[in-house]
């Protein structure tokens, strides 16, 4: 929650003219620090007077350390009220946290000195001999939640369990557990919470996605998990709904689920296919060729036992069929649901504007997320409109049957609500007829998801008619572009004037293998300058793949795309930027090449930057340059893991120099 | 660890009474022999290093004097060898790294059993009655980029050709990986591999020498295998492979590995 100080200041003033702001009671003034969450507000104010530094200390809650590991003797002490904090950051990235000290329990006590009030912890746990969380966790022993980070590849001879057991022994009253971006076996969570029954029947949330590796968890795992953990109120997690394979999650596992933990009010399953990153075919029918074994009325029995439910997803990925009737028991059995996702149900509403029916009756939800409906038609939507009434937030992806007609009139009716809309491969929706559907919400809506796929026809009409569209309230824009695609016709597609628009996320994805030269030099980031508030982006080529050095005759290498997508990026006034590199699959190398490398360089307003690869040192070291910059780093953050040995992943030593050289003082930072 | 092997990030992977070394040609690092390595450690030491100048090594140690010729290079394996004590090994070069291999056996013929070259050549440029495969112009054409990017990286600016900007198919062929490293270095080396003119001490080898090459290899025509086996004065073996491109041990595994693992088992005479 951001808090306004001016603000505060301006309704003290307004009260008595003769009010000043130490007038205010310490405990009131407390209060309003502990509103302030961004990072540099809290810089700036520590920096007024000493009883200012000694508030914002004492009510800084979470703290992210960032900083090379062998400088960790320079570790702040004055920190002492955090909380929750956050190590998985600390340089370089993933590296194992102890090894390159000699007396690991020294300085795990030195940590424990420093943050002597933490109950949240995040930390990379590294294949080592010395386990990082041996030495740390006995040092907070009230830990109440845990996140564990790990992609680098879990070691196969690690003995089953070790981390999760490290963790147990010590920190006796750990409620919250999330593994979601933790390589690690299903078997080393089962021993873990099999061998620790109390911790397991105190777990009231588990999260145990699986984005760091393909595999999901079988359903007597899931069941075994569920039946220790009978108070769980949070229970995210990635199965097999696919009947084909072994240990698949159906009817049966869903109701043996609920019948465990009754207390759930976050439910959350999702398919192992889900994240896979491959778009279907928009012309595609829109059912899957397997049916998940999954019948409405199970389903209805499933919702029959979680009355608690607040908060639902079930991306099955596969056909589940006729859930009309199951939805409407969703909202009678569940009345506390506002939000619900799912993928691949077929038929939640009927679409018969005189009886509503299905997710029509679910008036509670305030987010709603229908992925791959293949039967959902205009007249539904509209439906769900009238009767989903509060919505503030609707996800619509690969919906063949979803025209932009229906979707205006589902923007219309709920114009006094909606304010975060996602649009993704609708066969009938490309980027010029999404925005002119949302037109009713221009001025409302503050984050927006579309495709960024231009259809010749709707442009040129569009160009035709150049009237100038404001989005008044707009802060976070989301797009999606096929790779070799510019970005150029945004500027009249629709959305051309954005005053408020400080972020934007860009993913590209596509084949260059066998594409073409870019035909012309840029993918058009230089039409991004006529946002006057961007200064945080996010651009995702991670889904673009090609050769990095073995192109054959002809072909083009990921070096000139790079270049492609990368150029005109110096002209932006962005001051964080995440990047994630493209990738050669052959070879599982995601690396920057030297046109991404001089093009970031140039970018002289950037503060941090991010690169989701690897990138050799001299590369590193062009950005010493930018006058800015002030925390880079290399994150390894996605599947398949990097491999450790033989990589050009960028070695220890070149992290250390490259941030010596980033930090050092005869660098002036102006700010 | 030694100050050589921590320079080179040299590592020494496997068990075995044999030793094998793999060198890497310039622009990539010992990654290229990733597919390689697992079928080696069962039978033999492997020795992975990287070149100096290589982007995983510390710009700094580059010596643009050291290595304005390939002796320089061929220094640096003979330390490497000497800091492991290794006695004698069986050479694997890929590219220019063959020819580095071949000038260090010349002064240390007892260190090497035998030199494997892939995707080698003694001279690049085109001569009298020389196909060495690149002409002047196209070499003029990658110098000019070269020397572009150098002045754009000096003065500040963003140095932003690449091998795909080249016409020549064979210099993009060669020269991508070179434009990954650092601008002066690149243009250092470059001037480097295409001043060398290595045909002069092919008859002072004394080791025998396998020479693989792929069938079609821009920078490296078929006829120049022909050139090496008949000019090297030591036994040699030529094998054509069925490989496409410069970096075979990286596109084409399943062609190249097997060939690979042969020349690097059997000598001439079983082979």
């Amino acid at each position: 929650m951001y808090c306004s100080l001016p603000l505060v200041a301006y309704a003290m003033a307004g009260a008595s003219s003769r009010v000043h702001f130490h007038d205010i009671p310490d405990v009131v003034l407390t209060t309003i620090f502990s509103l302030v969450s961004k990072t540099r507000t809290r810089n700036a104010m520590s920096l007024v007077c000493l009883k200012w530094l000694a508030l914002e200390r004492s009510t800084r809650k979470s703290l992210t350390l960032r900083g090379n590991i062998r400088d960790l003797f320079l570790l702040p002490t004055c920190f002492r009220a955090v909380t929750d904090l956050d190590l998985s950051f600390v340089s370089p990235w993933g590296y194992p946290f102890f090894d390159s000290f000699s007396n690991p329990h020294l300085l795990a006590q030195f940590l424990r000195h420093a943050f002597p009030s933490v109950v949240s912890l995040v930390v990379y746990v590294r294949n080592n001999s010395i386990s990082t969380l041996h030495h740390l966790a006995p040092q907070w022993p009230n830990l109440r939640h845990v996140k564990l980070v790990r992609w680098h590849r879990r070691l196969p001879t690690a003995p089953i369990g070790s981390d999760l057991v490290s963790l147990f022994e010590h920190c006796r009253t750990l409620s919250s557990l999330d593994v979601s971006h933790f390589y690690c076996w299903p078997e080393d969570l089962s021993l873990g919470i099999q061998a620790y029954p109390s911790i397991a029947a105190s777990l009231s949330h588990l999260n145990i996605l699986k984005h760091s590796s393909t595999e999901g968890f079988k359903s007597r795992e899931l069941l075994a998990i569920t039946s220790s953990c009978p108070n769980l109120r949070k229970l995210l997690a990635t199965c097999e709904f696919d009947p084909r394979f072994v240990g698949y999650v159906g009817d049966q596992t869903l109701l043996a689920i609920a019948s465990n933990c009754p207390h759930l009010s976050l439910l959350h399953l999702v398919d192992t296919t889900s994240e896979s990153g491959i778009r279907p075919d928009l012309n595609h029918e829109g059912y899957t060729s397997e049916d998940a074994c999954i019948c409405h009325a199970t389903l209805g029995d499933v919702f029959a036992r979680l009355p608690l439910l607040e908060e639902l997803v079930l991306d099955v990925c596969h056909n589940v069929w006729g859930t009309w009737p199951a939805l409407e028991l969703l909202n009678s059995k569940c009345p506390r649901l506002k939000s619900l996702k799912l993928g691949h149900f077929h038929g939640i509403c009927r679409g018969i504007v005189s009886r509503p029916d299905g997710i029509v009756l679910c008036r509670g939800l305030q987010s709603l997320s229908i992925k791959n409906s293949a039967d959902l038609t205009d007249h539904s939507l509209i439906s769900i409109s009238r009767g989903c009434h509060i919505l503030s937030k609707f996800e619509i992806l690969g919906c063949k049957g979803i025209t932009a007609t229906g979707m205006r009139i589902f923007t219309h009716n709920l114009r006094k609500t909606l304010v975060d809309v996602k649009i993704s491969y609708c066969k009938s929706l490309d980027a010029v007829s999404s925005l002119q559907a949302l037109e009713p919400i221009r001025d409302r809506i503050e984050r927006l998801h579309i495709d960024c796929v231009w259809e010749e026809n709707s442009l040129k009409k569009k160009y035709k008619s150049s009237s100038s569209t404001t989005w008044t309230n707009i802060q976070h824009l989301s797009l999606w572009i096929a790779a070799g695609e510019s970005l150029a016709p945004l500027s009249f597609a629709g959305i051309d004037d954005c005053p408020a628009l400080e972020e934007i996320r860009i993913k590209v994805e596509g084949n260059c293998r066998d594409k073409a030269r870019p035909s012309t030099n840029a993918f058009g980031l230089r039409c991004l300058t006529v946002i006057p508030r961007l200064s945080r982006m996010m651009l995702d080529c991670s889904g673009v793949t090609g050769y990095a050095h073995t192109a054959p005759a002809g072909k083009t290498d990921l070096s000139l795309w790079e270049r492609f997508f990368l150029s005109g990026i110096q002209e932006l006034k962005i001051d964080e930027l995440d990047y994630w590199t493209a990738q050669d699959v052959d070879m599982n190398r995601r690396s920057l090449f030297l046109p991404a490398a001089a093009l970031l360089a140039q970018c002289g307003s950037l503060r941090k930057l991010f690169i989701h690869g690897t990138a050799n040192e001299h590369l590193m070291m062009f950005l010493v340059g930018n006058p800015f910059l002030r925390d880079a780093q290399l994150r390894l953050n996605y599947y398949p893991a990097p491999d450790d040995d033989t990589s050009t992943k960028m070695r220890v030593d070149s992290c250390f120099r490259f941030e010596e050289a980033l930090g050092s003082s005869s660098r002036h930072v102006p700010d | 660890m030694g100050i050589v092997e921590e320079a080179h990030n040299v590592k020494v992977l496997g068990s075995g009474d044999r030793v094998t070394v793999l060198a890497h040609g310039f622009g990539t690092d010992q990654s290229v022999w990733k597919h390689l390595v697992p079928h080696l450690v069962d039978d033999f030491r492997v020795v992975l290093f990287d070149n100096m100048g290589a982007g995983t090594t510390n710009p700094d140690y580059f010596d643009f004097n050291r290595y304005a010729t390939l002796e320089g290079y061929a220094f640096d394996l003979l330390a490497i060898l000497e800091e492991l004590r290794v006695e004698s090994c069986i050479f694997v070069g890929h590219s220019v790294s063959a020819m580095i291999g071949a000038i260090a056996c010349i002064s240390r013929p007892d260190l090497f059993s035998k030199i494997i070259m892939m995707s080698a050549s003694p001279r690049y440029l085109n001569d009298v009655d020389y196909y060495g495969g690149f002409e002047q112009e196209d070499l003029d054409q990658l110098f000019e980029a070269m020397g572009a990017n150098y002045k754009s990286w000096c003065s500040g600016f963003a140095p932003l050709l690449v091998g795909g900007d080249m016409e020549s198919v064979a210099v993009q062929e060669f020269s991508r990986t070179l434009f990954n490293m650092r601008p002066d270095i690149a243009l250092s080396v470059a001037q480097t591999i295409f001043q060398s003119d290595m045909r002069q001490i092919l008859s002072l080898v004394t080791v025998p020498c396998h020479i693989l090459q792929s069938v079609k290899d821009l920078a490296v025509p078929v006829v120049v295998s022909e050139y090496l086996h008949q000019n090297l004065s030591s036994e040699s073996i030529v094998e054509v492979m069925t490989s496409d491109g410069h970096l075979p041990q990286l596109s084409s595994p399943d062609i190249v590995i097997p060939v690979l693992l042969k020349h690097i088992r059997y000598d001439i005479s079983t082979v």
